[in-house]
């Protein structure tokens, strides 16, 4: 079966590839991502989710963005894991993977005790606005 | 106890970067890597058919009769057409939240069964643990009543 | 070939406390009103994991001449630092135990969670201190973290214990995803996540894989956002704001537990990564620019601390910003590279910080209703034997000569100003005088004002009592007789490696 997808994709190549080199940018796409590229996107989403925890109101949105930076390091790790996995020729591997998917795990669990603690507050209070949240300051 | 789990497990073997299958052709290597990725390409496309097919397969086959008891609800069951933003008892969040944590917790048993055949008797001990933890709280969840409905 | 080196029996106080955690949980699945059997259970495992701990410690010291002992990889380093600091949590989770007894038979909630919950922190914790890499100062870290945010929020019909456990939660993994996204730069910047290979990348200047000079933004960025998620961690200054809010409204025997087990935790965690991973060095400047920075943190903290705990009206958020000015202290010694003595204060400041919300709990009374200052007015004389436990502990954190704190306060003074840190040293001895004055102010509440209603006499328990006792009998062992217990940890600072 994997046989025949093979040969059929590579007839698909073979007939385009000649004339339009779609073979080469996809090779290119496939090896020559610069981790610059990862690390920008990274950061992206880590600027993205420090916006979204600094200004939102309700507290729903600003766990979505710290998840949001949880999944910037997740991207981060993995992007630094491919790279010292190139640089060593393959044998330093998996390292930031691993560490991924604890930060995975973690970041589960951290939602549903979050949530949990969110849905025992707003039962209380009937809001989740974080400009209510006030009972205690100074 | 603890001298049988001293002893010393070998590490797997490094894994081989991206193995060239073994007909050796020009192209096929060069492209390896999307070669690699056409099981996932089939599962896609069973996955999506199979429902799909499923759901449609049946319109051919039954009687195209309706009465007012055939369109309502199942004995008991809800109104299955309705406003999308009604809202939902809590008793979701929690379901939602034991099947989140349940549901994610099983990615530690992927890097397992990849090299289950390394670790052997040794793995399948310590995957046991972990799960045995994982019924451990699920059976405290279902004996506090968290999956009752009601 | 490389091995995985799986030494359980390193690992066997985390395993035995588990286990006990998972015990008691299903112990109380199946028994109603178990809160006594489950201290007892809770016991059992802290004590037994305690002689666990000593065995290790005794392994260690023979084993000193061949560095620390490693497991699972490199994962779990044990050295004296890692056991000292597991002596300190599971002192606090007995404590913690033994005090939340009165206040969980008060409230109609499952007892066997808040029991299970405080011995998977302490694993949490624990973990921290014996990690060897990253990857388990983040997993400890959270598993710590993630128990406390429940417990804080024990309390469900109470608003004030919602709304500290959702403070709590938010800005804790605000601050964790912080951490993490350092750790992910420094292993960028190293090629490992490994802390003694980063170790010794950092001393080379290369990194670990290709021996290349390392990227130095990376590294310095990564370590700004761990000092950063430690910051908020410990409470130093700029990041302290959660903790008065965090510790008013939690129940007060969990604050007690908070305010101790996962502050020191997050110390030996700060310790392992900065002042052994990104020790000083020749070629590098990362060592002066972290220091530099923390002393101004420190100062800050200090001075924060002290000055805002002054206005304060509610005995825990007196307590609150008291213990941001001690992770103010603790981080002078922390300057000085002295793990010892900080191991040393931290365990004096647990001591005397449980028994004081140990006396606060009972004070407060059911459902802590009463920890404003007014409340407390001329209750001095009717429960005399609480107040003058009270004036112990308080002046024990003020400094006073013949109480641990003073021990603890002198011992990192005395470090830092051999080490040449003169400026910091002043200024915390400063603010130690300022401390003094709220310290006191609950005793002149409680003696010097007339009673404005009719309080109930305080009752409490037999463990709240024996908590409180045990709190006495240490802050004073400490403070009269430390050279033993000092002595102890002086020789472990000669085998320590490197």
């Amino acid at each position: 079966m994997i046989n025949l997808l093979n040969h059929i994709l590579l007839i698909l190549l073979q007939s385009e590839a000649a004339s339009s080199g779609v073979k080469e940018r996809l090779l290119e796409g496939l090896f020559n991502v610069n981790i610059n590229n990862f690390l920008v996107l990274s950061s992206l989403l880590f600027v993205i989710g420090i916006a979204g925890v600094l200004t939102r109101r309700n507290v729903i949105v600003i766990f979505m963005s710290i998840e949001l930076i949880l999944n910037a390091v997740n991207i981060n790790l993995v992007a630094f894991s491919r790279y010292w996995f190139l640089q060593s020729e393959g044998k330093n591997a998996y390292m930031g993977e691993i560490f991924t998917i604890f930060v995975i795990v973690v970041a589960a669990a951290e939602a549903v005790v979050g949530l949990g603690i969110i849905i025992a507050y707003y039962r209380n209070k009937e809001t989740v606005a974080v400009d209510e949240i006030d009972l205690m300051k100074w | 106890m603890i001298f049988f789990l001293q002893e010393q497990i070998p590490l797997p073997n490094p894994p081989i970067s991206s193995a060239p299958p073994v007909q050796v052709n020009a192209i096929l290597t060069d492209i390896n890597p999307i070669v690699n990725y056409l099981p996932i390409l089939l599962l896609l496309i069973i996955a999506i058919s199979f429902p799909v097919v499923a759901l449609n397969i049946s319109s051919f086959l039954r009687r195209t009769v309706f009465d007012q008891a055939k369109l309502s609800a199942y004995e008991c069951g809800n109104d299955p057409v309705g406003d999308a933003r009604e809202r939902y008892s809590v008793r979701y969040y929690i379901i939602a939240m034991l099947f989140l944590i349940f549901d994610v917790e099983t990615v530690f048993l992927f890097p397992w069964a990849i090299i289950y055949d390394q670790l052997a008797i040794f793995g399948l001990i310590e995957i046991f643990i972990f799960i045995g933890i994982l019924i451990v709280g699920y059976y405290y969840a279902w004996r506090k009543g968290a999956l009752e409905w009601v | 070939m490389q091995s995985l080196n799986l030494n359980y029996y390193y690992v066997l106080p985390h395993i035995i406390l588990s286990i006990t955690g998972i015990m008691s949980l299903l112990f109380g699945a199946f028994n109603k009103q178990a809160h006594r059997d489950l201290v007892f259970i809770n016991s059992a495992g802290l004590i037994t994991a305690g002689v666990s701990t000593y065995r290790l410690w005794n392994l260690v010291s023979s084993n000193a001449k061949d560095g620390p002992l490693t497991a699972f990889s490199g994962m779990v380093v044990l050295d004296h630092m890692s056991l000292a600091f597991i002596f300190i949590f599971l002192i606090v989770a007995f404590l913690s135990t033994l005090l939340s007894l009165n206040f969980l038979e008060d409230e109609d909630q499952s007892p066997e969670e808040f029991n299970s919950l405080l011995l998977f922190a302490t694993v949490g914790m624990m973990l921290m201190a014996s990690a060897g890499d990253m990857v388990m100062v983040f997993l400890g870290l959270e598993i710590a973290s993630i128990a406390t945010y429940v417990l804080a929020g024990y309390r469900k019909t109470d608003l004030r214990s919602n709304e500290s456990a959702l403070k709590y939660f938010i800005l804790g993994s605000f601050s964790t995803a912080f951490l993490l996204y350092g750790m992910a730069l420094v292993y960028g910047a190293t090629g490992s996540t490994n802390l003694e290979t980063i170790s010794n990348a950092i001393k080379s200047g290369n990194n670990a894989i290709t021996a290349q000079p390392m990227v130095m933004e990376l590294l310095y960025v990564g370590a700004g956002m761990l000092l950063v998620g430690f910051g908020f961690k410990i409470s130093t200054a700029p990041f302290h704001v959660w903790t008065p809010d965090v510790y008013q409204g939690a129940p007060t025997s969990v604050t007690a537990f908070m305010a101790t087990g996962p502050k020191a935790a997050a110390f030996v965690a700060f310790l392992r990564i900065f002042v052994f991973t990104f020790a000083a060095s020749y070629s590098f400047q990362l060592h002066t620019t972290w220091v530099n920075l923390l002393q101004v943190l420190a100062i800050l903290t200090m001075i924060i601390g002290n000055i805002v705990a002054l206005s304060q009206t509610d005995i825990k958020r007196v307590l609150a910003y008291s213990s941001i000015a001690h992770a103010g202290y603790a981080l002078i010694g922390f300057l000085a590279d002295d793990w010892i003595s900080v191991a040393f204060y931290m365990l004096t400041y647990s001591i005397m910080n449980i028994g004081a919300f140990a006396v606060v709990s009972v004070m407060a009374g059911k459902g802590d209703e009463k920890t404003e200052l007014e409340n407390w007015a001329g209750m001095g004389f009717k429960s005399l034997g609480l107040s003058i436990a009270l004036l112990v502990f308080m002046l024990s954190m003020a400094g006073m000569p013949l109480t641990g704190g003073f021990m603890g306060k002198f011992f990192i003074f005395k470090t830092a100003w051999d080490k040449g840190f003169h400026i910091i040293v002043i200024v915390a001895v400063l603010n130690s005088a300022i401390s003094v004055y709220y310290y006191l102010r609950p005793m002149v509440m409680l003696f010097f004002r007339d009673e404005n209603e009719t309080n109930p006499t305080p009752l409490m328990s037999w463990t709240t009592y024996v908590t409180i006792l045990l709190a006495l009998a240490g802050t004073f062992y400490l403070g009269i007789m430390p050279g033993r217990l000092f002595s102890l940890l002086e020789v472990a600072k000669d085998v320590l490696v490197k």
